[in-house]
């Protein structure tokens, strides 16, 4: 197998789902892995905020079974991007970032603020409404072509997999991956606890990085 | 000009839902124009019915306590799929050569080709499953009960 990631150094057999570490994979695999290292190192910091025009500033007081759980959170969303950055399996990968997506949910979803709340409400709508076309594509896939195997699919010459399946799994990740979106506006930057935050951004960066290998070998 | 309208529409989240149904309403609609799609007939993992059967609604497949022909991608990757398939205790499968009514019990026996395909070939996946609806649930149990 070649296809536009390299061609694979190592192969990882779970029957028939079987993950590949192309030079692409691979490198996308150590990013969410030293990413996870250091959400499960790091120490969250506490935030200071300064009156503007006077020497006052205040602090804000975080919970620290919140960032517990939001460690958690990120914890899991980094192993879903592992899973989903070198998975060689169509399903497997719809079904690892839909893990993804509901992680970012978790993380955004613990900050105890009403506007942070409301985004994550609405970004777990927006989650929830990509399971469909990120399914559907992954449905189409395998009854186009009888098998699910990205190696398989890959090594036909001509390439049966209908654009329309490659466009549904697009827009599914996209769903999945909106939540820069909301965690830009929801002030999360600012919020306590930046690294868990970053895993938001990061693994939807992953993600699209990876389904853009997947439609381009299939 | 036009970039700065966009991004200032984008830049509330409230809208992005309705963005997003949009996007997947017109991927439909052109998905729906594309219809025929081509059906290969040749699946890897086929699935009959049988009617006749006396477990029907649950015949997951595969004759108990034989070995069971399981089709899989990488055959060489599960050397033991397809002996599993013997989902009926002795006293099952006297039940079910001699009644109809089987049928409504054999949630209780996990086993078969299907099951064999979920827990065997296509392990991993069986697996992240239902980390999904864990990870849902801990997310709905820490906000229920912080309150």
């Amino acid at each position: 197998m070649s296809s536009v990631g390299g061609t694979p150094l190592f192969l990882l057999e779970f029957g028939d789902i079987v993950m590949y570490f192309t030079p692409y994979t691979t490198s996308l695999f150590i990013l969410a892995l030293v990413f996870t290292c250091i959400v499960i190192l790091s120490r969250p910091e506490n935030q200071l905020d300064i009156i503007f025009g006077s020497d006052g500033y205040y602090t804000k007081e975080t919970e620290v079974e919140e960032l517990r759980f939001r460690r958690f959170m990120s914890i899991a969303c980094g192993l879903a991007c592992l899973g989903a950055t070198v998975t060689g399996d169509v399903f497997d990968f719809t079904l690892f970032v839909s893990l993804v997506g509901i992680t970012n949910v978790g993380i955004v979803a613990a900050v105890r603020s009403r506007h942070v709340q409301n985004a994550a409400f609405q970004y777990g709508i927006v989650a929830l409404a990509g399971t469909v076309p990120l399914f559907g594509g992954a449905a189409i896939v395998a009854a186009t072509n009888g098998t699910l195997s990205m190696i398989e699919l890959s090594a036909r010459t001509m390439s049966g997999v209908p654009l329309i399946a490659k466009a549904l799994l697009t827009l599914g990740v996209m769903g999945e991956g909106m939540a820069p979106f909301y965690a830009a506006k929801a002030e999360m930057f600012r919020a306590p606890g930046a690294p868990y935050v970053i895993m938001c951004s990061l693994s939807s960066l992953l993600i699209f990085l990876r389904v853009v290998e997947v439609i381009i070998t299939m | 000009m036009i970039i700065s309208r966009i991004s200032a529409f984008i830049s509330d989240f409230e809208n992005l839902m309705p963005l997003f149904a949009g996007a997947c309403a017109l991927l439909f609609i052109i998905g729906i124009l594309m219809l025929p799609l081509p059906y290969e007939e040749k699946q890897l993992y086929p699935k009959q019915i049988n009617r006749s059967s006396t477990l029907d609604p649950y015949d997951r497949g595969g004759s108990p306590f034989t070995r069971a022909t399981i089709i899989s991608q990488y055959p060489q990757n599960s050397p033991t799929a397809g002996y599993v398939t013997t989902y009926l205790t002795p006293l099952s499968w006297f039940l079910a050569n001699t009644t109809q009514h089987l049928g409504t019990t054999i949630v209780a026996h996990p086993g078969g080709i299907l099951d064999e395909i979920l827990y065997n070939t296509r392990g991993l996946d069986t697996v992240v499953e239902p980390t999904i609806l864990f990870i849902a649930f801990a997310i709905g149990s820490y906000l229920f009960r912080r309150g």
